[in-house]
């Protein structure tokens, strides 16, 4: 089971839509979460949401608690959610991407996806990841093509998994692709 | 029976009556049997309990009316401070035991009076307008929200006879959602050109406008779609609202059912273009009509964007109750289908007084006097009815 933790957005009913293609869903909001549900679930997903990490110290708690115990995804906010409890600084950006399509780039040998593919993604961020940044086992697997802004990051040993873009979003192509690699590894 | 003479009648009797846009004419609603005034403690029984009955029925086995803003936000639980309000009602429906098919070319044979009206004054002057952009602003760039409407309203005193302004403005405006509601003590007249819902059994869609282009001379409807395309602005506003209005969707249609049917098109209107999308699903089995309205209402496309954290971020910023400006008028059937729209480009007429309100969208790249000024040419073709 996939517990969804929803940060209040507009969005994450997608992302609920797009993970039911592959297994059973829960989806609360972040402060309604049943622990029991989130116990017994395989998978946690930090959803997108407006504001910043620091918003959210419920999320932050979820995420120490089950790191290394579940496999853990976080897509926008929640990619911010998870970089935010790993140290990483969390900025605004100059230039802002709301219902932007890009092309992003997987730039990491170490990353599920093959090195040097393009991927065409839908971003809605005003934040981003302030670099250089370094975690244990973390690493940025696939950048914007033309800003270099951090869009992925993967730590295959702890399974925790990020995407600063939406693979829900109508603009991302082979989104489900995405989720299924992910969620198989 | 001749009905340019029968509207006649029907609007000097001073008997309420509805006028709906309809595929091919507009529908009339009258002789009400029932009028309820919905408040916070009546609405949800009122939405559930008139899904009961299942065909065969009659065509007027429906209640007909509008949603204001701040019930619509109250159903799904955003609180809204004290404003400034007039006191008109939250929400008002009606039972119908008449319904009269009339054609597109809307007449009535009316000697216009001249009416001696007040000048319109809008409640947030250029500076301030300036300010508040400049603030929205701000809250995209941390995040807060990533596309907010700012409204803008304009009033005056005024007497109008709804009907002829109803005629004259699908005249110069026809629209898809256009309606209006004739009553004792108000009136309502509006061109709206989005729907929001249409349930028909179990199949759901909803339309949302972003992009909005005035008709001229050099332009025609591919032009216009090459405009949408190339504008980085428009497109990315217009993306947004899709995937908002996807997710509402998905809040109540079965996984994998929600679609794209008709992806970015332009559709012609008499004055102008817009940049429209088609979004359907299959309902979940069960689901209520309460839940459908609260997944879809406020409809997203008028409010911004995400919705939950907009609203509240709107709700602090408005001094001035909304009133139907971005409710819902439509129909709920006995029989579960509904259509709405949402209120937009409307006027409401209520103890001698008018009001035109109007939003404009704020994004990252969007420009305070230009938004200005599109809100006023958004009031003007209604504020021109009054000369």
């Amino acid at each position: 089971m996939i517990y969804i933790i929803d940060h209040h957005d507009s969005f994450t009913q997608n992302v609920v839509h797009q993970f039911q293609n592959f297994d059973e869903v829960v989806c609360t909001n972040f402060n309604k979460i049943n622990q029991n549900k989130l116990k017994k679930a395989d998978i946690i997903v930090f959803s997108p949401g407006p504001g910043a990490p620091k918003d959210y110290p419920i999320s932050s708690e979820v995420y120490k608690k089950f790191k290394g115990k579940k496999k853990i995804i976080g897509i926008c906010l929640g990619f911010q959610q998870i970089l935010h409890c790993e140290n990483g600084k969390i900025i605004e950006q100059k230039k802002i991407y709301h219902g932007f399509q890009s092309k992003i780039k997987v730039t990491s040998k170490n990353s599920l996806f093959k090195r040097n593919s393009q991927f065409t993604v839908g971003r809605y961020h005003s934040l981003k990841l302030k670099e250089p940044f370094t975690a244990k086992n973390f690493e940025i697997t696939m950048r914007c093509a033309i800003s270099n802004t951090a869009m992925t990051i993967e730590n295959n040993k702890e399974k925790i998994y990020g995407f600063q873009f939406h693979p829900e979003s109508f603009l991302t192509e082979n989104g489900n692709l995405l989720i299924k690699k992910i969620l198989s590894a | 029976m001749n009905k340019k003479n029968y509207l006649l009648d029907l609007n000097n009797s001073k008997k309420p009556f509805i006028i709906y846009k309809s595929d091919k004419g507009f529908d009339l609603y009258t002789d009400f049997s029932k009028k309820i005034i919905l408040n916070n403690n009546n609405i949800e029984k009122f939405i559930n309990k008139n899904n009961r009955l299942r065909s065969p029925h009659k065509e007027t086995d429906l209640f007909i009316g509008f949603f204001g803003y701040e019930i619509l936000n109250n159903l799904i639980e955003v609180k809204i401070k004290k404003q400034k309000t007039i006191n008109f009602p939250k929400g008002i429906f009606y039972k119908p035991e008449t319904k009269i098919k009339l054609s597109n070319n809307l007449e009535y044979n009316k000697t216009r009076s001249l009416n001696a009206n007040d000048l319109f004054k809008i409640n947030i002057n250029k500076k301030s307008y300036k300010k508040i952009f400049d603030k929205f602003k701000k809250k995209i760039k941390s995040g807060e929200t990533y596309q907010i409407k700012i409204c803008t309203k304009y009033s005056n005193k005024s007497e109008i006879n709804a009907l002829d302004f109803f005629c004259r403005l699908v005249k110069s405006n026809m629209a898809p959602e256009a309606f209006m509601i004739k009553d004792k003590n108000y009136s309502i007249i509006s061109c709206s050109p989005e729907n929001l819902i249409t349930k028909k059994k179990n199949f759901i869609t909803t339309k949302p406008i972003a992009g909005t282009l005035k008709k001229t001379k050099k332009l025609n409807k591919n032009k216009a779609l090459t405009f949408f395309r190339k504008n980085l602005k428009e497109s990315k506003e217009h993306n947004m609202i899709v995937d908002m209005e996807r997710n509402d969707l998905s809040k109540i249609c079965k996984p994998g059912s929600v679609k794209i049917l008709k992806k970015k098109i332009v559709e012609e209107y008499k004055d102008l273009y817009h940049y429209v999308s088609l979004i359907g699903g299959q309902l979940k089995n069960k689901v209520t009509s309460l839940e459908i309205i609260k997944a879809m209402m406020p409809g997203g496309s008028v409010i911004g964007c995400p919705k939950i954290s907009t609203l509240n971020l709107l709700n602090k910023q408005e001094k001035q109750s909304r009133n139907i400006y971005t409710g819902s008028f439509g129909y709920l059937k006995f029989n579960g289908d509904m259509r709405f729209n949402i209120i937009i480009r409307a006027i409401l007429n209520f103890k001698g007084r008018s009001e035109i309100s109007v939003a404009s969208g704020v994004v990252i790249d969007s420009n305070a006097a230009h938004e200005f000024d599109e809100n006023y040419i958004k009031a003007k073709s209604l504020m021109d009815l009054y000369k």
